[in-house]
């Protein structure tokens, strides 16, 4: 098939085909003008509800004007409102189950976390195996990632809040630069956790080709949940709080 | 800061980027008039999000741009099938839409269509002129592996294309 470079340029030609024609041009004006008019239009979803609402009230006013029918009138209205606060328990109710289970792992069903050693901004070895007993968040990263950088100040809280509760952050940067790029940022962001660099294999043993990426660890050193990506802090908290609380 | 600055910052960006915003959706769709329209839905979205501002906004925009033209280009086509089952034994087709569906774009489409989102995603960004690192940060990519990632996805590109339409 060629060599990789004679692959590149036929994919190059490939895909240069989609090149919109020239005469083509966006219109930055219309297009700003038509954004300015959707961000400030009121929006479909409440003009539908008010005229959902419109309509309630033209239909049941007159129902309650009348007494024969004002006894029906009273049942609908009170079935509406136990309806829909039935409905709302529901969805409060998967809310808080579903913020568990995303990533999260059953213990019986957990794995084993890949063992490893790497060293520290002083130079001395961490090993995983070593921080058995309590309950690690293991955090893939780096200097360069924006999202790894939203979440740092989360783990810096954690850190604070359970670390007497037998928990510990610990993050693996993977950063091609190594401490170079890693001192000053950690320094800079008043890091209050581990923080160890990694390299490719530690990063093809997690399966960590995209970040951030994010691990719970038990107490027992098996992982408890993965989260893939930029997550919200509820999402870790509940899963440290369910961990700290299982049994060993 | 209040939201009149914010509003401000967001229509700096629109300025500054709806163009090329609206350029790579218009790779991926046959129309360009809808693809104007996407790239403000694009813009849209930034604007609901709080985090996303500054720096990063470029890279959000170019990774949710890609993927609504992708997504777009998935439904279009199937409205398109739908039709032509519906249109069944009706009428066949004239010789100018046989024409343009053997078009190069069409085929280039297809193939986009058919070949991973990650894949295609890579694909169009690079073809956009976008560097390794703006490819890395719109993507959440290593740096040091989009040139692996890059070359898988041109060989499956071209595998789904051989398979489809023969060597070329």
């Amino acid at each position: 098939m060629g060599s990789n470079s004679d692959q590149d340029k036929w994919i190059e030609n490939r895909l240069d085909s989609l090149r919109p024609a020239p005469e083509w041009q966006p219109d930055t004006v219309r297009g700003l003008a038509r954004f300015r008019q959707q961000r400030d239009g009121t929006g479909g979803h409440g003009r539908r509800f008010t005229w959902i609402a419109a309509a309630a009230v033209a239909v049941g006013l007159p129902l309650m004007a009348f007494p024969s029918t004002r006894a029906f009138a009273q049942r609908c209205v009170s079935a509406c409102v136990s309806q829909s606060t039935w409905v709302m328990d529901l969805f409060a109710g998967s809310r808080s189950a579903g913020a568990l289970a995303a990533g999260y792992v059953k213990p019986a069903d957990r794995r084993m976390a890949p063992d490893f050693e790497l060293n520290d901004v002083s130079g001395k070895p961490v090993r995983l195996s070593e921080l058995r007993g309590s309950v690690v968040l293991l955090n893939f990263w780096a200097t360069w990632c924006a999202p790894c950088g939203l979440e740092i100040p989360w783990f810096i809280e954690f850190q604070g809040n359970y670390r007497s509760r037998g928990f510990g952050v610990l993050g693996v940067s993977l950063d091609e630069d190594g401490w170079t790029a890693i001192q000053p940022y950690i320094e800079q962001r008043k890091v209050n956790y581990r923080v160890v660099a990694g390299n490719d294999e530690i990063a093809q043993m997690y399966k960590a080709e995209s970040l951030p990426m994010t691990f719970i660890v038990d107490r027992s050193g098996r992982i408890a949940s993965t989260h893939v990506g930029l997550c919200s802090k509820n999402e870790y908290q509940s899963v440290i709080q369910t961990v700290l609380t299982e049994e060993e | 800061m209040t939201s009149g600055e914010s509003r401000l910052d967001l229509e700096a960006i629109f300025e500054l980027q709806y163009e090329r915003i609206a350029r790579v959706i218009a790779r991926v769709l046959r129309d360009p008039a809808r693809a104007e329209e996407l790239a403000v839905e694009v813009f849209l979205k930034l604007s609901r999000r709080k985090k996303v501002q500054g720096d990063s906004a470029q890279a959000w925009l170019y990774r949710v741009a890609v993927r609504a033209g992708l997504d777009e280009l998935r439904r279009e086509s199937r409205r398109m099938r739908r039709e032509q089952l519906l249109a069944f034994g009706r009428k066949p087709p004239t010789p100018e839409e046989i024409h343009v569906s053997n078009q190069e774009q069409e085929r280039v489409r297809a193939v986009l269509e058919a070949i991973p989102a990650r894949d295609a995603e890579l694909l169009i960004l690079r073809s956009d002129g976008l560097s390794y690192d703006e490819l890395a940060s719109a993507l959440s990519l290593r740096p040091s592996s989009i040139g692996t990632f890059l070359n898988r996805a041109g060989q499956t590109f071209r595998k789904e294309y051989v398979k489809r339409y023969g060597q070329q």
